[in-house]
């Protein structure tokens, strides 16, 4: 029995995957804050147009990696495949985010020539039923965070990733690093209510922390009950000093200690005294967040019988 | 409808490496990269002074319950009525999910490269002409012309035994049913079609 480091998904891959559930997620989160909390359009606008942007950079790291990506569309075919799923989850995702984020557009005057050239009926329908795309979007948002998972837990000789736990982790940092990212973007809003939405998403970002850290708990005690290629990349990562200081200390701890002063002490609702601190955080998540990724990846190992 | 499949008798393998030669040739493979469709692993085991030299071919076990090609989204990856693992070369698009989902790296990329070195080297007679992701197939051109697979004809110690599994008459059938042999990675649920008879 051999333990071999997979060769064959790098950081393009890596980075796709963050891309995808950062894109997923802050979707998913801006259409729920949208429909149970009401939100400032513009900023709205701003955060599903950046998460299209993660998706369309993400996908291109995707292809980048492909032998034959022109080929991509035959992707289509095999339903018993996870990449499949994958791309009917982008392309729903895509359409949702799309339909979602026109009616939000009119809120640039610069933007109004291009808007003004969709047919009105058109235009009328997806404000009719901005709402209703809103919450398929979010189911969307969703998806594609937790495919980025499901995809690599699909390989039954690399231990690590052949986890539900995987899938989970992915998802749950996925959504850290999207309330991260509009957490960022709503410190950054000249908008008089931004402060009441950011306080809602430190929160947001401190409980999805405390969760990844009770599924992290959970993934290396399964890695490190039996001696297989689980057990060798658990070794791995716990001595990689990057992975441990850059994503689990910088990345979860101090964002959460940040995160948990800024909720009980610092008080968001009265102003935002602590802009600093909470955008660091931030920064931090997404930081962490592709390195989880990247290590991951990296772990990842191959259980040979020879 | 044969249901092809192979036992190695290890008992024999003197980690000669024809079979990987024969393949190579076979089957234009890209050895100037060192890749291959059938590879001896060759590792030393034990502690000093109780040591030995072992061997291990292996090459695509072409299982029945088959991870790459459920991992393949393209269809590229398919099983023909005789239960050999083939690729469609025009329909890979290389996303390399088949590699990641293999349990007995048996699969390699061949890449841009290898596809301009094949030229460079086979002229006309060149078999790859795309990039794709590339593994044995039983050496499928041979069968249809009722050859065995060429690392079997090759192979000087009868290491490898090839035929019908579910032909009872079949050296492999008896082989692989007499309790001698085992698949690898069974705990997997892979079926492999590929078995060992231990040294």
């Amino acid at each position: 029995m051999t333990f071999v480091h997979q060769e064959v998904w790098h950081w393009q891959i890596a980075t796709y995957l963050f891309l995808g559930g950062l894109g997923g997620a802050t979707f998913a989160i801006s259409a729920v804050l949208h429909l149970f909390e009401g939100c400032d359009r513009k900023m709205l606008s701003i955060a599903v147009m950046s998460s299209i942007a993660f998706l369309v950079i993400g996908t291109v790291f995707l292809l980048a990696d492909m032998l034959q990506p022109l080929k991509a569309i035959y992707a289509l075919t095999n339903p018993r495949s996870w990449i499949f799923w994958g791309v009917v989850f982008i392309n729903f995702y895509f359409i949702a985010a799309i339909a979602y984020v026109i009616p939000l557009l009119e809120e640039w005057p610069m933007l109004q020539p291009i808007i003004q050239k969709i047919p009105q009926p058109i235009l009328g329908l997806l404000e009719r039923f901005n709402k209703l795309v809103a919450l398929g979007g979010s189911a969307a948002g969703f998806l594609v965070a937790i495919y980025t998972g499901l995809l690599i837990s699909a390989a039954p000789a690399i231990n690590f990733w052949n986890t539900p736990a995987l899938p989970l982790l992915f998802v749950i940092s996925g959504f850290s690093t999207g309330a991260a990212f509009l957490l960022l973007l709503s410190m950054l809003s000249s908008n008089p209510g931004a402060h009441a939405i950011s306080a809602k998403l430190e929160q947001l970002d401190a409980i999805l922390i405390v969760t990844e850290l009770i599924i992290l708990g959970a993934y290396f005690n399964f890695a490190m009950f039996l001696p297989t290629g689980a057990r060798a990349s658990a070794e791995f990562l716990f001595h990689s000093p990057v992975f441990i200081v850059g994503f689990f200390v910088a990345g979860l701890l101090v964002p959460l200690a940040i995160e948990t002063w800024g909720i009980f002490f610092s008080g968001h609702s009265e102003g935002k005294k602590s802009t600093m601190p909470i955008l660091l955080a931030s920064a931090l998540v997404l930081v962490g967040g592709y390195l989880l990724r990247i290590y991951v990846l990296k772990a990842g190992m191959f259980q040979y019988p020879w | 409808m044969a249901r092809y499949g192979m036992v190695m008798d290890m008992r024999t393998c003197v980690g000669c490496q024809a079979c990987m030669a024969a393949c190579s040739t076979e089957n234009q493979t890209p050895f100037w990269s060192e890749k291959f469709r059938t590879h001896v692993e060759d590792k030393e085991t034990g502690t000093f002074p109780d040591v030995r030299r072992v061997q291990l071919p292996r090459l695509c076990m072409h299982c029945e319950n088959t991870p790459c090609l459920s991992a393949c989204p393209t269809g590229a990856t398919s099983m023909n009525k005789d239960g050999i693992v083939l690729v469609n070369n025009d329909r890979c698009i290389g996303c390399y999910a088949c590699c990641i989902a293999c349990p007995y790296d048996a699969r390699y990329a061949y890449e841009h490269e290898d596809v301009e070195k094949e030229r460079e080297l086979y002229g006309k007679l060149v078999t790859h002409e795309v990039p794709h992701m590339d593994k044995c197939t039983f050496c499928v051109q041979r069968l249809a012309e009722k050859l065995e697979p060429a690392c079997v004809a090759t192979c000087p110690t009868h290491t490898r035994i090839f035929g019908d599994l579910d032909d009872r008459k079949s050296e492999v059938h008896k082989l692989a049913a007499s309790g001698k042999a085992q698949a690898l990675n069974q705990g997997l649920g892979t079926a492999p079609k590929v078995f060992y008879i231990p040294s």
